[in-house]
């Protein structure tokens, strides 16, 4: 039993057609005890990013205040919003900062990166526990479902959905990964995101 | 061996706690205290390591004294709750520890609602309907998501709440006799006779 | 908690060690972190350095990354590719580019092949093999093209060509069989994408594409994906679901155009009464 899998979940991250979406399960455990069935590992960031942050439930609400501490400090301090690209690389260099005493997190981020023209460009990455970023140009998986994500991902994503398309496949990936999954599930969560608005849904889920 | 259930309903919290202070497998004392009245309308029931939850819980107590003398308002339960989880995360990180775990309940005066949080020495927290620690966790927690209503008003909460209590004496080894029952409404803080 | 600074000061942060010990000595293992199970290779011809590696990032028996770069920029004529954890070659690289940039502003040279390699080898000894990188590095400089391997307790090697990582076996069978001395740069190429692809197919750790680059005195080429041999092939049908089909059970939406509705009034005559 390792301590990625102590309290369960999962989140996956997809790349559309000038969208993207993040999905998370629900569940709190420990070990096999359910806990909580409403524990949002799915956190924003900044209007158009999202970071979705698996792993151990106290390090995800540590991490998350320690991001958004230094997201604000860039925010005052350089008088602009930090882009997903940018961002993904400040997870990093928190998550190696502790190369010798790691948080327990592998971080999976999702946005809108804003391009010079001033278009917006799907982007989605992630990190495993110590920073190493891993640019995907399709999608990204972390958590305890992380290899039946894997999977189900591989076999039913493709490139160009529309919002409401990619909102049913990152969704149909989530649930049916989790349901083999004894540690992930009691629900979902999914955050559809494009240029203008930020779709967030919960998902009918097995409670099993 | 602690157990300590909570569970929200229509405008109030329900906290209890068993009253055993065991040391070893000899009971020391069967009216124990292990719920603290942290401000006036915030409970907490700890458990854990003896010794570290009183100390943690004296710690936090007067912590939210000097915050609600300092600012004339006391702490709303959701920031008193992420600062205690706060003080239990950066204790794992000292060379000793705090091995306590809580439940907090409180009634937020401005927005009226009743909140809890589940808690563990890890830092783990999370906003529950209901939540337990302890062996009673396993009993309480299916019962519950049966029998848990969060629009019942407060005798039906004490119905549920007295159900877990006599499936715990019914059912485990090591069941505590005594528990003590208390609520947190609009009107503050009181004590429970079950 | 930390001042409210923008600012950190650099180095690694001990802060969670005493808690993960806790949790260790309580029995739960630690996790382990992504590393490349890898191939990467150097090759000395007549005009300069030739290096590559394969693409595949694994944690455990998964494939994490199908397409990450291992050939990592040190300055305009030095490369550096990584193997081992791969944070660690990430990290490690991008800290000594940037003391190579640092180094070059203020001697005023070009910097030279065996200060990346020292700088890298000494970093590696003060940590006693436990950043675990193996790398190639390879380059141009004033006094010529150099190609060295350092292991990650900080020893090295200088020869014609190398291998690293869990697929150098396969790769450096290539080498013993196919390198003269003095090759043509087309040959060189074609030499390491044959020792590459040999790590690619005969080492489970390795995989993917081949990325290259060639490094002369005047030109460094960075040829990403410069052989494809496991491109996917297009799907048979298409696997997407008919609208309506994931039920859920609420919805909320962040609006970020705010829409305003202006009503003009007719502006009234100024008051001059």
């Amino acid at each position: 039993m390792s301590i990625m899998q102590y309290n369960g979940g999962s989140v996956i991250a997809m790349v559309g057609k000038d969208c993207v979406a993040i999905a998370s399960d629900l569940r709190l455990g420990n070990q096999s005890l359910g806990i909580s069935s409403n524990f949002e590992k799915i956190f924003a960031m900044t209007e158009r990013t999202y970071v979705g942050l698996p792993g151990l439930a106290t390090d995800v609400t540590t991490l998350h205040e320690q991001l958004r501490y230094r997201l604000n400090m860039y925010t005052i301090k350089e008088e602009r919003t930090m882009e997903p690209e940018t961002f993904i690389h400040l997870v990093s260099s928190t998550l190696y900062e502790k190369r010798w005493g790691p948080y327990f997190i592998e971080p999976v981020l999702a946005g809108m990166q804003k391009t010079p023209s001033g278009a917006f460009r799907p982007f989605v990455a992630s990190t495993d526990l110590i920073g190493c970023i891993n640019f995907a140009k399709d999608f990204v998986v972390a958590g305890t479902a992380s290899e039946k994500l894997f999977g189900v991902a591989e076999g039913l994503w493709e490139p160009d959905l529309e919002p409401e398309d990619l909102f049913e496949t990152i969704s149909q990936t989530l649930l049916n990964a989790v349901d083999r999954d004894a540690y992930s599930g009691w629900g979902a969560v999914v955050h559809v995101i494009t240029k203008d608005k930020v779709v967030k849904r919960t998902l009918k889920g097995r409670m099993d | 061996m602690d157990i300590s259930f909570a569970l929200t309903g229509k405008g109030y919290v329900l906290v209890a706690a068993d009253t055993t202070a065991a040391r070893s497998i000899i009971k020391m004392k069967s009216d124990e205290d292990k719920i603290k009245v942290l401000s006036p309308h915030l409970l907490m029931a700890f458990s854990g390591e003896p010794g570290d939850t009183v100390n943690f819980a004296e710690y936090v107590e007067r912590n939210l004294r000097l915050y609600h003398i300092r600012h004339t308002y006391p702490l709303r339960p959701a920031s008193a709750a992420s600062w205690i989880r706060r003080s239990l995360a950066e204790s794992l990180r000292s060379r000793s520890p705090y091995s306590v775990n809580l439940l907090l309940g409180g009634y937020d005066t401005a927005t009226h609602t009743p909140e809890l949080y589940w808690v563990d020495y890890l830092g783990t927290m999370t906003s529950v309907p209901f939540g337990a620690h302890g062996y009673g966790s396993y009993f309480a927690l299916s019962l519950l998501d049966r029998y848990h209503d969060p629009e019942a008003g407060l005798e039906e909460g004490l119905a549920a709440l007295r159900r877990c209590i006599d499936e715990v004496s019914k059912r485990l080894v090591v069941s505590p006799g005594k528990y003590k029952v208390k609520v947190v409404d609009k009107d503050g803080v009181r004590e429970i006779e079950l | 908690m930390a001042t409210a600074s923008a600012y950190r000061s650099p180095g690694f942060d001990f802060s969670n060690e005493i808690r993960n010990n806790f949790l260790s000595e309580r029995g739960v293992p630690l996790p382990k972190a992504t590393s490349t199970g890898t191939t990467i290779v150097g090759c000395l011809f007549k005009d300069g350095i030739v290096l590559g590696a394969d693409t595949r990032a694994t944690e455990g028996p998964i494939v994490a990354d199908k397409n990450c770069e291992k050939i990592h920029f040190i300055t305009d004529s030095i490369r550096c590719c990584g193997a081992g954890t791969a944070a660690d070659t990430e990290f490690t690289t991008a800290m000594i580019s940037s003391n190579m940039e640092l180094h070059a502003l203020s001697t005023g040279r070009k910097p030279r092949v065996v200060t990346a390699m020292t700088m890298l080898k000494q970093y590696l000894f003060r940590h006693q093999g436990q950043v675990g990188a193996a790398l190639v590095l390879g380059g141009v400089d004033a006094t010529g093209p150099h190609l060295f391997t350092i292991h990650p307790h900080g020893s090295t090697d200088k020869l014609p060509y190398v291998t690293m990582g869990s697929g150098s076996l396969a790769a450096m069978a290539v080498f013993e069989a196919g390198w003269r001395p003095n090759m043509e740069r087309a040959e060189a190429l074609d030499l390491v994408t044959t020792a590459v692809s040999a790590g690619i197919f005969n080492d489970l750790g390795s995989g993917s594409n081949v990325d290259a680059c060639v490094i002369t005195a005047s030109h460094t080429e960075m040829l990403r994906n410069y052989v494809k041999p496991n491109e996917r092939v297009q799907k048979e049908r298409s696997y997407g679901f008919r609208r309506g089909t994931t039920a859920w059970k609420s919805e909320s939406i962040r609006q970020m155009v705010v829409e305003e509705d202006i009503t003009f009034i007719a502006p009234e005559a100024m008051d001059t009464s």
